[in-house]
């Protein structure tokens, strides 16, 4: 059994051979949310409705397929309330009397640092997945492990 | 199901840590944005007062500018306040008022230095003004009542006058909110004593034009825009009350003679 790992990503042998069309609807899963960042980046909340259309469209798909869906969405969810934040504070400061200040700044670059690092982790994980290769995410991994248990 | 809880838990310190770490740094003076903001102040100030220009007659006479300028440059002497910010204009108009523009230029309307009894009560209201300078409250209103966005748009070039025109309508014909006045009042009262200029004539001076009648109220812009002239002025005595200064005039009587003189000119 194959089974590398690093820290914050691992990559494991799945639990069955992964047929191609799964791993292409899996490896999509994660491009859909990179499309979506495109889109999502001025509105946050764009990048998760489209991980959640993609994830309920595929609920009924083999395992493979569901657990990254399940992987993808849940990796949406913690930049939602981070990009929501930074959103938020923007509007304030260009339409209402909230000033630029050093904290808006620092949390900004911290949203940043954090959008690059999934960013980065989700391309590779969309390549990984497009190849049948199975990669779970540090934390979220375990999450979708809670989530998604069982084959239908 | 533990070891999730924790690893959630980590990244959210992991978060907080990268931001605490972050908000220590002075990114404001790092990305010299302080610069670019006084910077496309004077720019939106320029403007302001250019598209008053247009509109406006400038009351030149070299006399009354100098004289207005030395009760002006004492009160800054006075408060160790850079003389360079607050660029007087006299404007040659019935109405009695004064407004702050951005970039610090103040505008005096002919009808203010006429309506005043004494010194004392054009003083009051250019430390007021000066107030609003001081407290870098002029940005802070125009970010309110337009947006930053339009400030930048203004600051690059990119409005048209109908819109430069409007915003400067609002400097000169709206009031700040209340909280932003009563600290420029207040501020008002400190310069003068700093300065040793009675601060009671400024009190009075809302106190009597109050009691206006409201047909006699459509030049009284000044009041007009800064509501409950009365309150105001029973809290202004009251600040001053407790605070000892000495009382002396900027400018000699005859001085303030003529220039009451030249103004009706």
């Amino acid at each position: 059994m194959e089974h590398h790992k690093g820290f914050i990503i691992h990559k494991k042998q799945f639990a069955y051979q992964v047929g191609e069309h799964e791993a292409e609807k899996a490896s999509n899963s994660y491009l859909m949310s990179l499309i979506a960042v495109i889109a999502g980046l001025p509105l946050p909340i764009i990048n998760l409705i489209a991980s959640c259309i993609f994830y309920f469209a595929n609920r009924k798909s083999t395992w493979f397929v569901r657990w990254h869906c399940t992987q993808a969405l849940l990796s949406q969810f913690s930049l939602l309330f981070i990009n929501s934040c930074a959103f938020w504070w923007t509007i304030s400061i260009l339409f209402s009397t909230e000033t630029l200040t050093n904290n808006y700044i620092a949390y900004l670059i911290t949203a940043i640092i954090f959008n690059v690092a999934e960013f980065i982790a989700t391309i590779y994980t969309a390549i990984q997945t497009r190849k049948g290769i199975h990669v779970e995410w540090w934390f979220y991994g375990n999450l979708t492990h809670l989530i998604c248990k069982t084959a239908v | 199901m533990k070891k999730s809880i924790i690893q959630g838990i980590f990244i959210i310190a992991l978060f907080f840590s990268i931001y605490g770490i972050l908000s220590m740094v002075d990114w404001i003076s790092f990305f010299k944005i302080e610069t670019i903001t006084e910077k496309s102040e004077a720019k939106i100030g320029d403007l302001f007062w250019k598209m008053f220009q247009e509109n406006e007659k400038e009351n030149k006479n070299a006399y009354l500018n100098h004289s207005i300028d030395s009760i002006i440059d004492k009160i800054c002497f006075a408060n160790k306040i850079d003389r360079k910010i607050v660029k007087l204009h006299i404007v040659n108009k019935a109405e009695i008022n004064a407004f702050a523009l951005p970039g610090g230029h103040l505008l005096v309307y002919s009808g203010l230095i006429t309506h005043s009894e004494n010194q004392e009560e054009l003083s009051g209201v250019l430390c007021h003004e000066i107030g609003h300078i001081a407290l870098n409250q002029v940005m802070k209103k125009l970010v309110k009542e337009v947006g930053i966005s339009v400030l930048i748009s203004m600051s690059t070039g990119n409005t048209g006058t109908q819109v430069i025109r409007e915003t400067a309508k609002k400097l000169s014909s709206t009031a700040f909110d209340r909280s932003m006045e009563k600290e420029a009042d207040l501020k008002a009262v400190d310069f003068m004593i700093q300065a040793e200029i009675n601060p009671l004539p400024f009190a009075d001076f809302l106190n009597t034009l109050a009691d206006k009648e409201p047909e006699d109220l459509k030049y009284f812009s000044w009041i007009n825009t800064h509501p409950d002239s009365k309150e105001r002025s029973k809290y202004i005595i009251e600040y001053a009350k407790g605070k000892s200064f000495h009382k002396k005039s900027i400018l000699h009587s005859p001085t303030w003679e003529k220039i009451k003189k030249d103004i009706q000119e």
